[in-house]
C-alpha cells in the first residue's frame, strides 16, 4: 500500500475498536464517580476513531486526485532490504531481555554490542569483538561497580 | 536569592560536579550527528533515577546547555549540524572551516552560547516564579484546563499535520490510562500483569521514542563525515570580531528568549530567525552564506538562549515547549516533582538548585568547550557500527537500571517500534508524549472537579482561572487552524 496516511488511519481505527472494546470490559465500581473508570477511555477510543476515519477520507481523496506517496516529509523511505536490518536491531534486544538471566550482564552486554555492530553495518572481526568486549566492561564498570545496580549474576558468577 | 545563600547551595550539594558532567555530556551527545538534546537527555534519564532530585535536575538541564552548543561542532567542521537547531550554523561556520577559520568558526559558536545562555538565564530567573504565582488560587477545574492548555501546544507541534498530531495526542492519553484508576482504584488495561499496575512511567515512553527509534533509523541511514584534529584548535573572537558579533549575538538572545517560550518554536526555528534577522541589520550582509562571523553568533547565541528559556513554561505551567523540555519534564515526574504551579510552593529549594545549575552550566560550556574538543573529534570520527552498539548498549542498560526490570526494558523496545512506526508515517511523536505526561493530571482533576461540583460541568467556566486557560487553548488551537488554513489557501 502506497498511501502512508491511509494505512496509519486504518492502524489507528483498528487501535481505537479495540481498546474501546477493552474500555467497555472495564468493571464497574460502587465507588465509581459520575465519569467512572470507563468514562474517558471510551470518549479517547471514539475520538481516535473519528480522527482516523477523517484522515482515511481525506488520503482517499487525495490519492484519487493524485498518484504515488502523500509522505514526501517522512524520513524513512520505503521499506526494503533496510527493514530487515531494523527488525534484526529489535530481535538484539529481544534477545538481550532473554539471555540476561541465564548469561549475566558482562557476557549478554558484549554479545548485544557485538550483534548491533554487526547489523549497523560493521564487520565482525578481533577489531569488534575487542571493541565489544572493552564497552561491556566500561558499562559493568559503571553500572554495577559505580552505580551498584543489581543485574542478574547468570549461571556463572564465579567466572564473571 | 542573596549570593551567600548560592554559594552555600552550590557547595552544599553537588550541584557543580551535576552541572560539569551535564555539559560534558551534552556536547559529546550534541556532537553526534542524528542525537539530538532530548536523545541526549533521555539517555541519561534512567541514571538520575536514584540521585538527589536536584542534582538530577540539573544533570538534565546542564545536558540541554551542552547539547545545544555541542551540535555546532560538526556543523562547522564536518557541515553536518549535530541537532536541528545548530542547521543554521552549517551556512556559515561550514563556509568558515573551509577558509581555514575553523577554530574561529568554534570559537564564536562558544563565546555566543555562553552569552545566549547566560542572558536565556537571566530571562528564565525573572520570569518564571511570577507566571506561577497563581500558585496556590489552582483548584481541580484550573489543573483539568491547565492540563487542556498543555494538550492545546499539539496544535503548534503537530506540524503540517495537526490532524496525525491530535490522534498522537490522543493514542499519548490512552497509554496515561494504563495501570490503576485513579479514582476508583479498579485496574485498566494491564492484563493481569503485575507491572503495568503503576501504569507506563514518561521515561520509559521517551527513552523509546527518541532514543531507540532513532537508532532504528540510524541502522538504514549513511554515515557522515570524519572530521580532522587539525581544523579544530578553538581560537576566541580577536576584540574587533568581539564589537562586530556583538549586535548578532543580541539578536540571537532576543529572538531565542521569545521563541523558547513558544509552543513548538524551539532551537530550529529560533536559530533560522537570528540568522535571518542579523543579516537584515548587518552591515556586511553580503558576507552571509560566504563564512560570515555573524552568520554563526547570531544562530549560536539563540538555540543557547532557548535552552534555558524553554524552561519557563515548563517550570511554571508544566507545560513543554519543546522535546528536551518535555524530556527534562520527565525527568522531575521521575522525582515526584509535579513542575506547575505548586512546584514553587513545595520544592522551592530544587528550582533555586536547578537555577544555581543552570547559571555554573553555562560557565562550565566555556570551560569544557574548550577542554573537550579533542574527545569530540574523536568520537565524531569513530565508526557508526560502534557508536551505535554502544548507544544500544546504554539505552538497554540504563532502562533496566530505573527499576531493576526487565520488563521495562521490553516496554521501551515496543515504544521504539511504535516511534519508528511514527517516524515513517511522518505523525509527530511530541503529542503522544504529552498526551502521557498530561493524561493523568487531566483525568484525576476533571474527575475530581466534577465530584466536588455534584457533576456540574459548568464549574470549568464558572472558575475564572479554569475559564481562562481553557480560553486561551481554545484561541491557540483556532490560531493554528487559522494558520494552516491560510497556508493551503496560499499553496492553491
Amino acid at each position: 500500500m502506497r498511501n502512508r496516511d491511509l494505512l496509519f488511519g486504518i492502524t489507528t481505527l483498528v487501535v481505537a475498536a479495540v481498546y474501546y472494546e477493552l474500555a467497555v470490559a472495564i468493571p464497574q465500581s460502587d465507588l465509581a464517580d459520575p465519569v467512572g473508570p470507563q468514562g474517558l477511555p471510551r470518549v479517547y477510543a471514539l475520538l481516535l476513531a473519528a480522527l482516523s476515519l477523517i484522515l482515511i477520507a481525506r488520503s482517499l481523496r487525495r490519492s484519487s486526485s493524485s498518484a504515488g506517496s502523500s509522505n514526501p516529509e517522512s524520513r524513512i523511505p520505503n521499506p526494503g532490504a533496510g527493514i530487515a536490518r531494523v527488525i534484526g536491531m529489535l530481535l538484539i534486544g529481544v534477545a538481550y531481555i532473554i539471555v540476561l538471566p541465564w548469561l549475566g550482564y558482562l557476557l549478554s552486554v558484549a554479545a548485544l554490542i557485538t550483534a548491533t555492530i554487526y547489523f549497523q553495518g560493521g564487520v565482525i572481526n578481533g577489531r569488534s569483538i575487542l571493541v565489544a568486549l572493552s564497552g561491556a566492561v566500561c558499562l559493568w564498570l559503571l553500572f554495577i561497580w559505580l552505580l551498584r545496580i543489581q543485574y542478574p549474576a547468570g549461571l556463572w558468577p564465579s567466572v564473571i | 536569592m542573596a549570593v551567600g545563600d548560592l554559594i552555600q547551595l552550590l557547595f552544599s550539594t553537588a550541584i557543580i560536579p551535576a552541572a560539569f558532567g551535564g555539559v560534558a555530556w551534552g556536547i559529546l551527545g550534541g556532537a553526534l550527528p542524528g542525537i539530538s538534546p532530548s536523545i541526549t537527555m533521555a539517555l541519561l534519564l534512567p541514571f538520575t533515577y536514584g540521585m538527589d532530585s536536584t542534582v538530577a535536575v540539573v544533570l538534565l538541564a546542564s545536558t540541554y546547555v551542552g547539547a545545544e552548543y555541542g551540535g555546532s561542532i560538526p556543523a562547522i567542521l564536518i557541515g553536518t549540524p549535530g541537532t536541528n537547531a545548530a542547521a543554521a550554523t552549517v551556512i556559515d561556520g561550514y563556509e568558515m572551516k573551509r577558509q581555514g577559520k575553523a577554530g574561529e568558526a568554534l570559537g564564536i559558536s562558544l563565546y555566543s552560547g555562553f552569552v545566549g545562555g547566560l542572558f536565556g538565564f537571566l530571562v528564565l530567573v525573572l520570569l518564571t516564579e511570577r507566571l506561577s504565582s497563581v500558585a496556590l488560587a489552582f483548584t481541580p477545574p484550573s489543573y483539568f484546563a491547565l492540563g487542556m492548555l498543555g494538550l492545546s501546544v499539539i496544535a503548534s507541534l503537530a506540524g503540517d499535520s495537526l490532524l496525525k498530531g491530535l490522534m498522537a495526542g490522543v493514542v499519548g492519553l490512552m497509554v496515561a490510562t494504563i495501570g490503576t484508576d485513579p479514582v476508583t482504584g479498579l485496574n485498566r488495561f494491564t492484563f493481569g500483569s503485575a507491572e503495568l499496575l503503576s501504569g507506563i512511567p514518561p521515561i520509559l515512553v521517551m527513552v523509546g521514542l527518541f532514543a531507540v527509534s532513532e537508532m532504528l533509523v540510524q541502522t538504514t541511514a549513511p554515515g557522515w563525515e570524519k572530521a580532522t584534529r587539525e581544523t579544530a584548535r578553538i581560537r576566541f573572537p580577536t576584540p574587533a570580531v568581539w564589537r562586530r558579533i556583538a549586535k548578532p549575538q543580541a539578536i540571537g538572545s532576543v529572538i531565542g528568549a521569545f521563541e523558547g517560550m513558544m509552543p513548538g518554536a524551539g532551537g530550529a526555528i529560533s536559530s533560522f530567525l537570528a540568522y535571518n534577522e542579523a543579516r537584515r541589520w548587518s552591515k556586511h550582509s553580503e558576507e552571509f552564506g560566504h563564512g560570515s562571523p555573524e552568520g554563526v553568533a547570531a544562530p549560536e547565541a539563540a538555540n543557547n538562549t532557548v535552552a534555558c528559556t524553554a524552561l519557563v513554561p515548563m517550570l511554571s505551567l508544566g507545560i513543554p515547549s519543546s522535546n528536551s523540555a518535555a524530556v527534562l519534564l520527565g525527568g522531575f515526574l521521575m522525582h515526584e516533582l509535579v513542575p506547575g504551579p505548586m512546584l514553587f510552593v513545595q520544592h522551592g529549594e530544587v528550582v533555586r538548585g536547578l537555577y544555581a545549575g543552570l547559571l555554573v552550566a553555562n560557565i562550565a560550556m566555556l570551560i569544557i568547550g574548550y577542554l573537550i574538543m579533542g574527545p569530540c573529534i574523536w568520537l565524531v570520527s569513530r565508526p557508526k557500527p560502534y557508536l551505535m552498539a554502544f548507544i544500544y548498549a546504554l539505552v538497554v542498560s540504563g532502562v533496566y537500571a530505573f527499576q531493576a526490570s526487565l520488563f521495562n526494558v521490553g516496554v521501551a523496545l515496543a515504544f521504539g517500534v511504535i516511534g519508528y512506526a511514527l517516524r515513517y508515517f511522518a505523525v509527530p511523536f511530541l503529542p503522544m508524549v504529552l498526551g502521557v505526561v498530561l493524561g493523568f493530571m487531566i483525568e484525576s482533576n476533571y474527575r475530581r472537579a466534577l465530584v466536588l461540583s455534584n457533576g456540574d460541568l459548568l464549574t470549568f467556566v464558572r472558575n475564572p482561572i479554569s475559564a481562562a486557560l481553557l480560553a486561551t487553548a481554545l484561541v491557540v488551537l483556532a490560531a493554528q487552524l487559522l494558520r494552516q488554513a491560510k497556508s493551503r489557501a496560499d499553496a492553491r
